[in-house]
């Protein structure tokens, strides 16, 4: 892990690119995580649920799938800074405070894939279970089975909009090297200081990273599929 | 089970049963024209879809002791014998491994069991979910046109099969085919279905062949003339 880290030191400007590196996907892998559970069972419950205003709350979730990051990272500044209603929490500028950004960005996302795929699939795995005998949690638990890979993409494009975010972070986590640096918020310091070179490497890396990260999950998923044979 | 009176909405169809009520332990069939509601019924009777109004006395039978199997049958993603034993491990049966090979070796699918299910022919399909409906002795099964896309060979090893579990351990069947002559041959009585109502039901010959009911006459001719144009074999 040094050598990577003098590695990267030797190549990049003094702006802490591993630890950068470490922060996005601490960052990254935190908020997917969370936002997945909240998102997938709120997508269920928005799917089960027949309540008044049902179809506002559809088209809310829908808006804020677009919600601009910035607008959320203000957002979440003024909920966390000292004077704020949670300021006492002492989350402004920390990796915890980035990561509450993030999961407001990105829980509407994986809520409005999963009740999108949930509303035109999951009608039919229901009646299935119900000939088969199967109880409620047994029912869910099968639509969320058959549904893996349609909630797989909702779980990946939560991470790829987290990983590849920068509003929302340099407003709440304030871009602090070795503390709350992100790759995204290096690039575009190193922009700024006018290092273009370091700035596109850096953003090629990220994509590669991604790019690995994503394959490595295609491995697993296909692990799963091995007795197709079509 | 009695049904009394179920009602029915959906978009412009609109179902009114009536009451009657299927006998436990007989094999019971439903005809009636595409779109009269046949498949409706089932659902209902499955809990899949809720009535408007009316109610189903199950006579104190469970209704994780029905199941139903559809035309088109729908495959959990997975193999064939996972399909088959899913309903087992939803009820946390140990499958018998003897007993799935049998079924799967009767079928001619013997082949096919660590096979992915959803890979299959129409017809494999069939099959399959008929296994998967039957593996785990339920006490009620409806047979929404199951069978229609098997050959005559396979149609009568079904046939056998249902013949041989009545002669065992009598269940309560409903079967809904178009085929008249599959229906007459399997059926101890008959309820015929015309735009969401049961118009009558009785033994199969009273509905076939002696109904003063003109659209279950015209229904029957159609059904007759329309096989005969097709197979020549429809005889009785």
């Amino acid at each position: 892990m040094q050598v990577i880290k003098e590695l990267l030191d030797t190549f990049f400007s003094d702006v802490g690119v591993f630890d950068a590196i470490c922060v996005t996907f601490q960052m990254a892998f935190c908020a997917t995580a969370i936002s997945s559970v909240l998102g997938i069972l709120l997508g269920l419950l928005l799917e089960r649920a027949d309540f008044v205003g049902k179809k506002v709350v559809i088209r809310i979730n829908r808006t804020l799938m677009g919600v601009p990051p910035v607008v959320v990272g203000l957002i979440v500044y003024m909920l966390l800074m000292r004077r704020g209603p949670l300021g006492r929490l002492n989350m402004l500028f920390s990796i915890r405070g980035m990561i509450l950004a993030q999961v407001l960005i990105i829980t509407p996302i994986i809520c409005g894939m999963t009740y999108t795929t949930l509303v035109s699939r999951a009608p039919a795995v229901r009646a299935f279970a119900k000939t088969m005998g199967a109880d409620r949690l047994q029912t869910q638990w099968l639509v969320v089975r058959e549904l893996k890979k349609e909630l797989y993409f909702a779980v990946v494009t939560g991470f790829g909009r987290s990983i590849s975010e920068v509003g929302a972070v340099m407003l709440v986590g304030g871009n602090i090297k070795g503390h709350t640096r992100t790759m995204t918020t290096t690039i575009s310091l190193l922009k700024s200081q006018g290092i273009f070179t370091e700035g596109l490497t850096l953003g090629l890396l990220l994509l590669l990273m991604a790019f690995v990260i994503q394959s490595l999950a295609d491995f697993f998923q296909k692990g799963e599929r091995s007795d197709e044979n079509y | 089970m009695r049904i009394i009176d179920l009602e029915k909405s959906q978009g412009d169809f609109q179902m009114r049963t009536g009451s009657f009520s299927i006998e436990e332990r007989k094999i019971h069939g439903i005809i009636g024209g595409n779109g009269c509601g046949k498949t409706t019924l089932c659902k209902l009777i499955m809990g899949i879809l809720k009535p408007d109004s009316g109610r189903i006395d199950y006579e104190g039978l469970n209704v994780r002791e029905i199941t139903m199997t559809a035309q088109r049958p729908y495959f959990i993603q997975g193999s064939v014998y996972e399909n088959i034993c899913y309903p087992l491990k939803l009820r946390r049966i140990c499958p018998d491994e003897q007993k799935i090979d049998g079924w799967l070796a009767r079928c001619g699918l013997e082949e096919k069991k660590y096979q992915y299910a959803r890979s299959l022919s129409s017809g494999e399909q069939q099959k399959i979910s008929m296994i998967r409906a039957l593996i785990f002795d339920p006490k009620f099964i409806m047979i929404d046109e199951t069978l229609s896309n098997l050959d005559p060979e396979n149609l009568e090893l079904f046939e056998q099969v249902i013949l041989e579990i009545q002669k065992e351990r009598p269940v309560t069947w409903l079967l809904i085919s178009h085929r008249l002559a599959h229906i007459y041959k399997m059926c101890e009585v008959l309820h015929f279905m015309h735009q969401g109502e049961i118009l009558a039901s009785g033994s199969k010959d009273e509905i076939l062949f002696g109904s003063e009911d003109e659209r279950i006459r015209r229904f029957v001719a159609n059904e007759v003339i329309r096989m005969e144009g097709k197979h020549g074999a429809f005889e009785s």
